[in-house]
């Protein structure tokens, strides 16, 4: 290693961080257990069984509901192309009158 | 019983992690300076880094592995905050002002303005300019935390220490 190298060496050499660095790090670690132990309670022992119907209960709601949505779309789907029908016949129908009564004016 | 078993874990587990802080916390925050050159940047993700060695704690058997990892996490979190942040900390190293006093060895000086021009370097001669000068690693130890081939690595340290040296011989010439 040559001075040049020895001086980068020198001028990169470690520096320490700010004296209260290890602490706050230790405390946030804390932080990070107490979430994880909160969450791993969730699922441990009897509170399990209590995630597990809650968890149950919310599948089959969201699932009821799902369903419930499908057939109102379905239902609304099915007056609306019922209406479509409907005035597509009394359009048809008010054509052919229209029609007979060109088709009487002009063999008069 | 399984709970007092796993506090006595957990009180173990921690105090080993301390340790590993306390042994490795000026490396890493060295890193993260050196690469970034802003203090509270830097701790901010010295402590990121030892967050995640907290998670990852019980998959590092060894003293060796644990500075290992550390070195490699820092210096992927050093380049992925400059990418993500955009953060240009220093000016480009061609746009560098010459220091306006005479450089000597040893001079408080000539060390600050080493350290703003490496900070100026593009990110992987800087990162690899801090792992062989700040942490005294050769090129092949280089290679494996940044995961790049040898001749890279020995290509960026190359290139940046040609362009320190004429940076610094300029302003030396200038000052002469």
């Amino acid at each position: 290693m040559n001075d040049f190298e020895k001086q980068i060496r020198d001028a990169l050499a470690r520096k320490e961080p700010s004296p209260g660095f290890e602490a706050r790090v230790l405390a946030a670690t804390r932080r990070v257990e107490a979430r994880s132990s909160w969450w791993n309670g969730l699922f441990s022992g009897r509170a399990r069984w209590a995630s597990a119907v809650v968890a149950a209960v919310v599948v089959i709601a969201a699932v009821g509901w799902r369903h419930e949505r499908d057939v109102e779309e379905r239902a609304a789907g099915e007056a609306a192309k019922a209406r479509l029908e409907q005035a597509l016949k009394i359009t048809s129908v008010k054509l052919a009158k229209i029609q007979e009564k060109v088709e009487a004016h002009e063999s008069n | 019983m399984t709970e007092a078993k796993g506090c006595v874990v957990e009180a173990g587990r921690r105090s080993t992690f301390a340790e590993a802080l306390r042994a490795n916390q000026a490396m890493v925050f060295s890193i993260a300076y050196h690469f970034l050159r802003d203090r509270p940047a830097a701790e901010e993700l010295a402590q990121d880094v030892f967050l995640q060695l907290y998670r990852s704690f019980e998959d590092l058997d060894s003293d060796s592995h644990i500075t290992f990892w550390l070195r490699r996490a820092a210096s992927n979190r050093a380049i992925d905050y400059l990418r993500r942040r955009k953060f240009r900390a220093a000016i480009a190293l061609e746009q560098a002002p010459e220091p306006s006093t005479a450089a000597v060895e040893d001079d408080p000086l000539l060390n600050r303005r080493l350290r703003a021009l490496i900070a100026s370097l593009p990110e992987k001669q800087r990162i690899a300019m801090v792992l062989r000068f700040q942490e005294d690693l050769m090129p092949e130890e280089i290679s494996k935390i940044l995961d790049m081939p040898v001749r890279t690595v020995k290509s960026h340290l190359q290139r940046a220490l040609a362009l320190l040296r004429e940076k610094i011989g300029r302003s030396m010439g200038e000052i002469r």
